[in-house]
């Protein structure tokens, strides 16, 4: 089992300080959905998570199974299973899902060495790659599991394709990459009832006891697909309250004024 | 070399050689006679070379040399042309060149060097067909009527700029291919230049495809050290043509090139000409499709990836002269260090040209600060009923798509590459050749990495 724990955690971008104290603590197998207004700092939070060079944490520490990741890149952070599923995933124009999930997914399982060394002379079109065989496989078949056509293999990532279709493939990379924790930033967001459904399907199908979510989202809408077993009230750079799925009822219900008037008005966070 | 095998019209022509390889009337006449050419070759030659003494040295204050100058360059720096030596087997090749010749599969094959033939693989079953597929020099001697009505007659002419006059007056090496009508040659042909240190080359693509004929020719362009090389290309499509063309130029770092080149096309043609310019310390490149029958397709690609201080200048011209037709033009180039990359190019629709279709765009990825890229496109439309679009963008690899890749595990090199090799891609996708295709790609891989 496998813990992520974010302790005091304040981060700021230039001279703006986005995050002001945040604790969590996540576990493998739960489920835990963070909501709260835009503007909040909730996709700050899952950045810094991630590894986003652009921001600066100035205390505290995001500590996994006790060893702070906060010196590591990105992509090291990838690697010991921190994965982030983006709001908006960017397009890459001319690099297709298969060619470059084939390098995400032999760094990550240890095909290539983990400093770049190798990945230099080899990490694109080079030797140590996952077989392709047995990649094709297994892509094939996650593809078949989450809904996502075939023909993505060859598409070139995320370009062209329509929010749903992003958001499908998030959930794809996250089924290849088998991370210890993932992150998922409003990936309920834009999508149609149909999309919403796809993706609940995947998430439900990924969250397994070995692995632990952190759902991010506005609405309460996708927790009618995925039940979380905690919720929190992320407002103003911070957890405000923390509570079971009744939190999220009482959000739906009351709102985020209610949240500001009731909770910020000096409350200590749950 | 060991054992030769000469061909007969290039031997014995160093005597003359020797006392006048230099860039003066007599050295064209002793050129020519080098050559045994007929004597209207030779009035061409000299014809042409009058031309070149009476036009001026292009001017930073022209247009076309505003961004491009010609600092450091002087004729005096050059062997004004080579003395050819003997042809050679496969096996006495170069290992450059076996490569070159290994990793693509032809259907014929000229190798040039020191202004004449290198190597040649003939192919009887192009011949049965009535293809012809030779150096020019060889042209000039078998097929005189042909070279008479066609070099430098139709698509490019001796007086088109002041290279393209000493280039007529001086031309020395490159394939002349002529399709008869209704024929289709399945592979490419493929020619190769490797030019030797400090020559002046004036290399020469001569394609003449008869209507309802269907070719792929590949020139690759090699060697170049302390040189000058000064190209034509002609592109004769008649009617119901399909040809596609690629040019793929990597010279040495420290060679000067300039290129000419011109297709021009028939009714109901279809022409793909992937333009690429890896190599040479400057390149000036003035490149142009006419589009004079009606329902013509032309599309104009090119690759560019200027490192160091390389200087790489792409002019294009897309001339609609008749109705109906398409053109896309797509220069993509990544730039590194202290390159700098001109891109120019109009969209000419002349008044009859109604209902044509026609895209330009070029775009830059740059790659480092110190960088630049010009981009200066453009449109003249005298006809009403047209669609023509250009753009030009400029990028930089930018920060978030690198954090997107490395939260997905792959180290930043990794990311950065990725991005890199992925911007060429729209072009790359649309090589006709793969094995060219790998070719390029293998290039930009060295290129991002060096």
């Amino acid at each position: 089992m496998s813990v992520l724990e974010i302790r005091n955690l304040h981060a700021t971008v230039g001279d703006t300080e986005i995050l002001k104290g945040v604790n969590l603590t996540l576990r493998s197998g739960e489920v835990h959905a963070m909501m709260g207004p835009n503007g909040s700092g909730k996709s700050t939070l899952s950045y810094i998570i991630a590894g986003h060079p652009h921001y600066t944490v100035t205390e505290g520490d995001i500590l996994l199974d006790g060893e702070s990741i906060l010196d590591m890149e990105a992509d090291e952070r990838a690697r010991a299973g921190i994965f982030l599923a983006f709001q908006y995933p960017v397009a890459v124009p001319g690099v297709s899902v298969a060619n470059f999930l084939r390098t995400a997914v032999s760094n990550v399982r240890g095909y290539t060495d983990g400093n770049g060394n190798g990945s230099m002379s080899g990490g694109v079109i080079g030797s140590n790659l996952m077989p392709m065989r047995e990649f094709r496989r297994e892509l094939n078949s996650k593809m078949q599991e989450f809904n996502v056509d075939s023909s993505f293999a060859r598409r070139y990532l995320n370009d062209g394709f329509s929010g749903g279709e992003k958001k499908r493939t998030e959930v794809l990379q996250m089924a290849m990459l088998e991370p210890k924790f993932a992150i998922l930033d409003e990936s309920d967001s834009g999508l149609d009832i149909d999309a919403l459904q796809v993706v609940s399907d995947g998430i439900n199908k990924l969250a397994t006891e070995n692995r632990g979510f952190l759902l991010i989202t506005h609405y309460q809408r996708i927790l009618n697909y995925v039940k979380p077993d905690f919720v929190s009230i992320f407002f103003g750079g911070r957890i405000v309250k923390t509570g079971g799925p009744e939190v999220a009822q009482m959000l739906e219900e009351r709102g985020y004024k209610w949240v500001e008037e009731e909770l910020v008005g000096g409350l200590v966070p749950a | 070399m060991s054992v030769l095998v000469k061909e007969p019209e290039l031997m014995d022509p160093a005597p003359v050689m020797a006392v006048a390889a230099d860039f003066s009337e007599e050295g064209v006449r002793a050129l020519s006679a080098s050559r045994n050419e007929p004597g209207w070759m030779l009035d061409f030659r000299l014809a042409a070379w009058r031309r070149f003494e009476a036009m001026a040295w292009p001017k930073s204050t022209d247009e076309s040399w505003r961004r491009t100058r010609l600092t450091g360059f002087d004729l005096k720096n050059f062997t004004a042309y080579a003395t050819p030596g003997a042809t050679s087997r496969r096996h006495e090749l170069s290992p450059l060149l076996q490569s070159e010749l290994g990793e693509m599969e032809s259907a014929a094959s000229l190798i040039f060097q020191d202004g004449g033939v290198h190597y040649r693989n003939d192919n009887p079953n192009l011949a049965a067909q009535g293809v012809i597929f030779t150096d020019l020099q060889s042209a000039v001697q078998k097929h005189p009527e042909l070279v008479r009505q066609y070099f430098m007659t139709q698509a490019v002419k001796p007086d088109h700029n002041k290279f393209t006059a000493l280039h007529a007056a001086l031309w020395d090496t490159g394939a002349f291919v002529y399709v008869p009508k209704n024929v289709t040659v399945e592979l490419p042909l493929q020619a190769i230049l490797h030019q030797n240190p400090g020559l002046g080359g004036y290399h020469h693509t001569l394609l003449v495809a008869e209507e309802g004929s269907n070719v792929t020719v590949v020139d690759d362009l090699l060697g170049g050290v302390d040189g000058m090389q000064s190209g034509v290309i002609e592109l004769v499509m008649k009617d119901n043509t399909v040809v596609r063309y690629m040019n793929l130029q990597d010279f040495d770092h420290s060679a000067w090139n300039f290129l000419t080149g011109r297709a021009v096309m028939g009714r109901d043609t279809d022409l793909r000409w992937i333009q690429v310019s890896w190599g040479s310390r400057t390149t000036k490149a003035f490149l142009d499709l006419e589009l004079n029958g009606p329902g013509g397709h032309g599309e104009l690609l090119g690759l560019y990836f200027p490192t160091g201080r390389q200087h790489i200048d792409h002019q294009t011209l897309q001339i609609h002269n008749a109705p109906n037709c398409f053109s896309d033009l797509l220069f993509n180039g990544a730039l590194k260090d202290r390159a700098h990359n001109v891109y120019m190019g109009i969209i000419k629709v002349l008044p009859d040209a109604q209902k044509t279709d026609s895209f330009q765009r070029n775009g830059n990825l740059i790659l480092d600060g110190t960088a630049r890229a010009d981009s200066i496109p453009g449109l003249e439309i005298e006809a009403d009923d047209v669609r023509c679009t250009h753009a030009a963008t400029a990028a930089q690899v930018e920060d978030e798509y690198v954090f997107y890749l490395m939260a997905r595990g792959l180290t930043r090199p990794q990311a950065e590459r990725m991005i890199v090799q992925g911007f060429f891609q729209e072009v790359l996708d649309r090589v006709p050749v793969e094995s060219v295709q790998h070719k390029l790609e293998r290039v930009i891989e060295r290129k991002i990495g060096g």
